[in-house]
């Protein structure tokens, strides 16, 4: 992983130089039926269009294991690494794992929790499914939102920069002229931004503290800080950078990096994924008159699930005579 | 006149118009040099295009349709806007209780502070086609499908005092036994509160915390522009909004794609945006219409400060004929900001669980034989279709 990030480094520090020498006179790329150029016409890159992030980092910012569940449980042995999964997802069979990652996190791969952070985050990741606010379909807040599976759209404006996500439309803004604070803190933070050459920096601050880094119960505190750094790697793709910085919660600065790609399909677009709905059942489903999910222990769901075995190919039926 | 009024002002209405007030006295917009001196002339991008950027708001209340008195008038006198907004800021409404601690009383606890009106525009109304300012008929399939909508949300309110007393809630209707409709599903895709809550779809979209259809002529909208796309953030008040992009190119999606705000594909004619929006989702209807909604929006900056924006709409499932909306928006001041770009009513809604725990309560409460039957209680008149467009 490192190795990429150095080698990522200097291809975008080459690109850079190169940018302005030749790109921007003459290169225009065409994808479907539009011609977008590789700069805007304020002469810095070209970020408007639909992009996503093609990693693991909303599993878990760090180097991980592919693992058998989104939900795992101990099977018959007690190693970490030979447990199975567990009920929620068990009906969902290979689909229900996680892909393993090589991580995001800059340097040692670590992210330096103090103590007592440290024993939270574990608290976190065992009762992912209670406390993850993704699951609740919370705004996702920044980082997060930069690196969940879904596109998200950059608008390039004059004085703003608006991104529209996917997930469950939220969007934030991006202040490159004067501007006022929030009243107030907030889930998506507060972005103001600035060209340092060809690189956009965006600080990012006014969090409210309930947002996670991921499905891995990293999470933040209200004193988060972020210093995001966007450049261009190629026209279709961004080195996305982040240092983070939240003295209550980390002993020292830390830093995340990845390409963000652009969606090259020729009509591609953000279509909603409008969770709210999608979450009632899971928050709010205790409260029906009548019960969709049969088994409410006061407010826990109990599922039970049903499952075919063997699951009907003719392969297993052959096998089951 | 008590009930009329605390009827007639739904609480999202009225929530609306505190956000918008606080929004307007907070942003110090001074509704003057309004078509008085003349405003700087309309800007354009680097790369050419006529610039919409900023934030937007009507300033005026100018109703939907027209007033039968005004015909074919498209605009009022400066004496008769001077009239009205001598009537608005008169003591209308201010501090007018239902019963005391009664359940509209509390559910209608906003007097005029929070009430506070815009001033009235040139517009007679916001509709200019057809000529009389009205919306068009619905056509026969619409009112039968509205006329089934209403018998279902009566039934549900018959055993109740407002049926009793003969409230306007219950025109139409007669007081009767819990009806057995009670036990059935909505006969079409609930999006308005109903004197039942068996769950999160006997809600309002508002409840829901699912807010604001496309188009929508009330909030503030901020459009970032870039050369190739345009966001719209719509702030629909009540901590609820919605994101659009607008593309300049490619083409709508398959039909069977369907999104909350549709799909949305622009080009410029002259200085004007002209946006295409097809594509609307089954779920969030504009005034009835959804899936077979046509929706053309045309974005003018007129000068700085002002930009015209006007919205055909077409829907022959559920219109006669289409109709169009005109309105002037007026420029905010960029650098204060004062638009709640995070919609995040959702995070926070504390009030959907708590209504629905109340009436697992009283089911249980009636059941028990300790309160009265849920069906004999009105839970949603005085707040009855507060989401809906008025």
């Amino acid at each position: 992983m490192r190795s990429w990030f150095n080698g990522s480094i200097v291809a975008a520090a080459l690109a850079a130089a190169a940018v302005s020498a030749v790109i921007a006179v003459s290169v225009t790329r065409a994808t479907g039926q539009a011609t977008r150029p590789a700069r805007v016409a304020a002469g810095k890159p070209n970020f408007g269009g639909v992009w996503q992030a093609l990693n693991e980092a909303h599993w878990d910012l760090q180097a991980h294991d592919a693992r058998a569940g989104m939900v795992t449980q101990k099977g018959v042995y007690s190693y970490e690494y030979a447990r199975v999964p567990a009920a929620p997802v068990l009906a969902l069979g290979a689909a229900a794992g996680v892909p393993g990652s090589l991580g995001v996190v800059l340097g040692d791969g670590q992210i330096p929790y103090k103590p007592e952070a440290a024993a939270i985050k574990q608290q976190n990741s065992e009762n992912w499914i209670d406390r993850d606010p993704e699951l609740k379909c919370y705004l996702p807040g920044i980082p997060r939102a930069m690196y969940m599976p879904y596109p998200f759209s950059i608008v390039q404006g004059t004085d703003k920069i608006h991104m529209t996500y996917a997930f469950s439309n939220a969007a934030r803004v991006i202040h490159l002229n004067k501007v006022e604070g929030p009243p107030d803190d907030t889930f998506m933070g507060h972005s103001v931004g600035r060209w340092e050459g060809d690189t956009l920096v965006v600080e990012v601050t006014n969090f409210n503290g309930k947002s996670w880094f991921d499905r891995a119960g990293n999470f933040h505190s209200d004193a988060l800080r972020l210093v995001e750094r966007y450049s261009a790697i190629s026209p279709d793709a961004i080195r996305y950078e982040v240092t983070i910085e939240d003295p209550k919660v980390f002993a020292r600065p830390w830093t995340i990096a990845m390409p963000l790609y652009r969606r090259l399909e020729p009509n591609a677009t953000v279509l909603d994924y409008p969770c709210i709905e999608f979450a009632e059942e899971f928050m709010y489903g205790h409260l029906r008159k009548e019960q969709l999910v049969k088994r409410w222990e006061g407010e826990t769901m109990i599922v039970d699930i049903t499952r075919k075995i063997p699951p009907g190919d003719r392969l297993h039926e052959w096998y089951r005579r | 006149m008590r009930r009329r009024l605390l009827e007639s002002l739904g609480v999202a209405v009225a929530m609306a118009a505190l956000v918008t007030f606080l929004q307007l006295t907070a942003a110090g917009q001074a509704p003057a040099a309004r078509g008085t001196a003349a405003s700087a002339p309309a800007p354009k991008t680097t790369w050419g295009h006529p610039d919409l950027q900023g934030i937007w708001l009507d300033e005026f209340d100018t109703p939907l349709e027209r007033g039968a008195k005004y015909a074919n008038r498209e605009f009022f006198s400066d004496e008769e806007r001077a009239a009205q907004d001598d009537v608005r800021s008169g003591n209308v409404g201010r501090n007018l209780r239902a019963e005391v601690g009664s359940r509209q009383d509390v559910a209608g606890a906003y007097n005029a502070v929070f009430t506070s009106a815009k001033p009235a525009g040139r517009r007679t109304s916001l509709v200019v086609e057809p000529a009389n300012g009205r919306i068009p008929a619905l056509t026969p399939r619409v009112q039968e499908q509205n006329r089934l909508d209403r018998e279902f949300r009566l039934a549900l309110l018959q055993n109740t005092d407002t049926c009793k007393d003969k409230m306007t809630a219950c025109n139409g209707w007669q007081y009767g036994p819990p009806s057995p409709r009670r036990a059935e599903v909505a006969p079409f895709y609930n999006t308005q509160r109903m004197n039942r809550h068996n769950g999160p779809e006997d809600q309002s979209l508002g409840d829901r915390c699912m807010l604001g259809a496309t188009p929508d002529f009330n909030g503030f909208r901020r459009i970032v522009q870039g050369q190739d796309s345009i966001a719209i953030g719509v702030d629909t008040g009540q901590g609820q909004g919605y994101q659009r992009v607008v593309y300049l190119s490619g083409s709508h999606p398959p039909s069977s794609i369907r999104l909350r705000h549709g799909d949305s594909r622009g080009r410029f004619e002259g200085n004007t945006l002209v946006v295409d929006t097809t594509n609307f989702s089954p779920k969030f209807p504009f005034r009835g219409a959804a899936e077979n909604l046509k929706l053309v929006e045309r974005f003018t900056r007129v000068d700085a400060n002002t930009m015209e924006y006007a919205a055909t709409i077409t829907d022959p499932t559920v219109w006669t004929a289409p109709w169009t909306v005109k309105q002037e928006l007026t420029m905010q001041r960029d650098d204060q900001n004062r638009i709640y770009y995070e919609p995040r009513c959702h995070e926070g809604n504390y009030g959907l669980p708590a209504l629905l725990i109340g009436a697992r309560m009283d089911d249980k409460a009636f059941a028990e034989g300790r309160g009265a039957d849920p069906a004999s209680q009105d839970t949603a008149s005085c707040l009855l279709n507060p989401d809906e467009p008025q």
